[in-house]
């Protein structure tokens, strides 16, 4: 790829290669950065780790687990059924429209810190409303592609 | 430039107003910013034409910056990144019953900043973009580079903002060399069972609303969804009324916070808080009597809010000169622009004259329209504050999804690249990565790509990077200027951290 033929700044790019050139500078420039930053900023903070002085991400915080993992589980799920749904409905944005009701159930139950019957017909009623409304506006009105 | 006016339908302005009120909503909401309004409101621009599309973004832009002031006095929590400076002074006024009051002054100094900055767009914009039309593929290569080492050296450490932005230029260099730049159209940095999804890359937009929307959510969500905040008190308290007179005195603040709000949103990637935090420390520094501020002076509220309205019309500077993306919102609109058929760069303006001029009466009249909706409608607006986070996550995510599916008319691997890039987004911001310089990197890194490549195809040595022009030159000063500056303050904050610890 590289030849010094005259100085030893000159290079020459071999056009059927020359998709790798710039990512292959570019590896480089990751690697020596993600050492300096190793050397600079982690071995420093895992010091402090060590002293206590700080926590670790992710693992020395406390978090909201249930919630956090049930959004990563709610999210997997609704992309994926909405396809599925949607390739019963070709053109129609059904798939949409149905998984978006449930998804924005559930999420808001997720969500929800104190669970009462007036929360849950509120949630319910915006589960309903909002993807309708979308898909009334999106797919009815603007002609938009909707799975 | 009147014909091009007179020709603006009634629409037009409606989308604007729609844009500021649902920027504004999304402003106050603590935790939402403008960027996120953008991305999420972007499947309504699908449908429209360029004019209207144009009206709504730059309406949501607007109003969106303007937002976050409302939580910012009432309750003491910035509802943008750039609102904390008025924090400091809107809360102590409200606290004393002055509420409506300091909120008016925040309105009227945000439209002062906002219209201060789009006259400097104005006139400025066009002179740059004609400067840089000249630019060869060695200059535009180092006008990125520019960019991003002052987004690193910007960056709170960096070293890390270096990292963060190659990161972002490696994602975007995932697919083909494409063609229609030059290149031999082959794929790399990826596997080849990849290759019916990835063979274009990532799709700018799915990654945008990913890494503002979905991972703004997961965050929220790891911390368990605060409860709301029901039972606090949003009651906008009037006992002392507003008055104009509260500027007098004030011009050269107001001025001055509105020029350091346009400066620093011209540099790219530089987020508002930085615009704000300055504009105040130099109205702390250089005022006659700054002795109130931090316990409710008008002043303070004059600087922060001017300042951060002014960055809109900053941030498009570079935008709409060079290509470059000024924040993240702009980093949003440039993939809006796309869309809608504009290519944003020094051959935008003299181009597409008409499109200009409608560019900035959108911004001009967003500026009006939050004016007026915020001035008189500020009781109601600041209610939205109070909307639980259950009902409005599971909007928003929904919303992503219809940005995401509907950019390339149906692609359901658009839509996993949201999740891919929402859980990207939320590990860079738990491991301490900066999302702005990773944005930018994404967005440039293909064209960096074409200018260096193509730049060393046809001169044969890396040397002419440095001996290309006097321009080369000076931008080579600049970027080792902002490295240096970066070093020093740096140096200067490790300096005085020591001395605190002893």
């Amino acid at each position: 790829m590289e030849s010094g033929t005259t100085s030893p700044l000159s290079v020459s790019i071999d056009f059927q290669t020359s998709h790798l050139f710039f990512p292959h500078i570019i590896n480089w420039t990751i690697g020596l950065l993600f050492v300096l930053v190793l050397v600079f900023r982690v071995v420093p903070f895992l010091k402090k780790v060590k002293r206590g002085e700080s926590a670790l991400p992710f693992i020395g915080e406390s978090m909201d687990g249930f919630r956090f993992v049930g959004t990563l589980v709610l999210l997997v799920a609704y992309f994926y059924l909405m396809s599925v749904v949607g390739d019963y409905f070709p053109y129609t944005g059904y798939g949409f429209l149905f998984t978006s009701i449930g998804f924005l159930f559930l999420m808001s139950l997720l969500y929800m810190h104190t669970r009462t019957k007036r929360k849950i017909i509120v949630a319910g009623i915006n589960a309903l409303l909002a993807p309708a409304l979308a898909w009334v506006v999106f797919a009815k009105l603007f002609y938009i592609t909707l799975p | 430039m009147m014909d091009v006016l007179s020709s603006l339908d009634i629409t037009f302005f409606l989308l604007t107003a729609l844009g500021a009120l649902v920027g504004i909503i999304f402003g106050a909401i603590p935790g939402m910013t403008a960027t996120m309004a953008v991305a999420v409101c972007l499947p309504l621009t699908y449908a429209l034409g360029l004019e209207h599309g144009l009206a709504l973004l730059l309406g949501l832009y607007v109003g969106g910056i303007s937002g976050g002031m409302v939580p910012a006095v009432l309750l003491n929590i910035p509802g943008t990144p750039s609102s904390i400076t008025t924090t400091f002074d809107g809360y102590p006024m409200a606290q004393r019953g002055e509420g409506e009051r300091a909120l008016r002054i925040c309105i009227v100094a945000s439209l002062v900043g906002g219209l201060i900055s789009a006259v400097v767009l104005f006139w400025f914009a066009p002179m740059l973009a004609e400067f840089s039309i000249k630019f060869s593929y060695v200059e535009k290569f180092l006008i990125i580079l520019l960019a991003l080492s002052v987004i690193a050296s910007m960056s709170s450490n960096m070293l890390v903002g270096l990292f963060s932005g190659a990161i972002g230029i490696w994602l975007s260099l995932i697919g083909t060399y494409s063609l229609s730049d030059g290149g031999n159209g082959k794929t790399r940095l990826m596997f080849d069972v990849m290759e019916p999804y990835l063979f274009e890359g990532f799709s700018l937009l799915p990654v945008l609303i990913g890494i503002f929307g979905i991972s703004t959510v997961l965050i929220e969500a790891e911390r368990g969804i605060s409860g709301g905040l029901k039972g606090t008190n949003v009651e906008v308290s009037k006992e002392k009324r507003f008055s104009l007179s509260v500027f007098k005195g004030g011009i050269t603040n107001l001025v001055r916070s509105s020029f350091i709000g346009t400066f620093v949103g011209m540099l790219p990637g530089v987020g508002g808080s930085a615009a704000s935090v300055l504009a105040y420390t130099q109205e702390k520094n250089l005022s006659r009597d700054s002795s109130q501020m931090g316990k409710g002076a008008p002043q303070g509220l004059i600087a922060s809010e001017s300042s951060n309205n002014a960055l809109t019309g900053g941030a498009l500077i570079p935008l709409l000169s060079l290509g470059i993306p000024g924040d993240s919102t702009t980093a949003v609109l440039i993939g809006a622009f796309t869309l809608q058929g504009i290519q944003v760069g020094p051959l935008f303006i003299p181009e597409n004259q008409d499109t200009w001029y409608v560019m900035m009466a959108a911004l001009v009249f967003a500026n009006f329209v939050m004016f007026f909706l915020m001035f008189y409608a500020i009781k109601h607006i600041a209610k939205v504050v109070l909307v639980p986070k259950y009902i409005l996550f599971p909007i928003i995510v929904m919303m992503c999804v219809i940005g995401a599916y509907a950019i390339n008319y149906g692609i359901m691997f658009d839509v996993w690249t949201l999740l891919i890039f929402g859980i990207i987004g939320y590990i860079i911001q738990k491991i301490g990565l900066e999302v702005a310089p990773l944005i930018i990197g994404f967005i440039l890194g293909g064209s960096a790509e074409v200018y260096f490549v193509k730049s060393l195809e046809s001169f044969g040595t890396y040397s002419i990077f440095f001996t290309k022009s006097p321009i080369a030159v000076v931008l080579w000063g600049l970027i080792a200027a902002s490295i240096a500056l970066s070093a020093f303050i740096g140096f200067k904050s490790r300096k005085r951290g020591m001395r605190n610890v002893s």
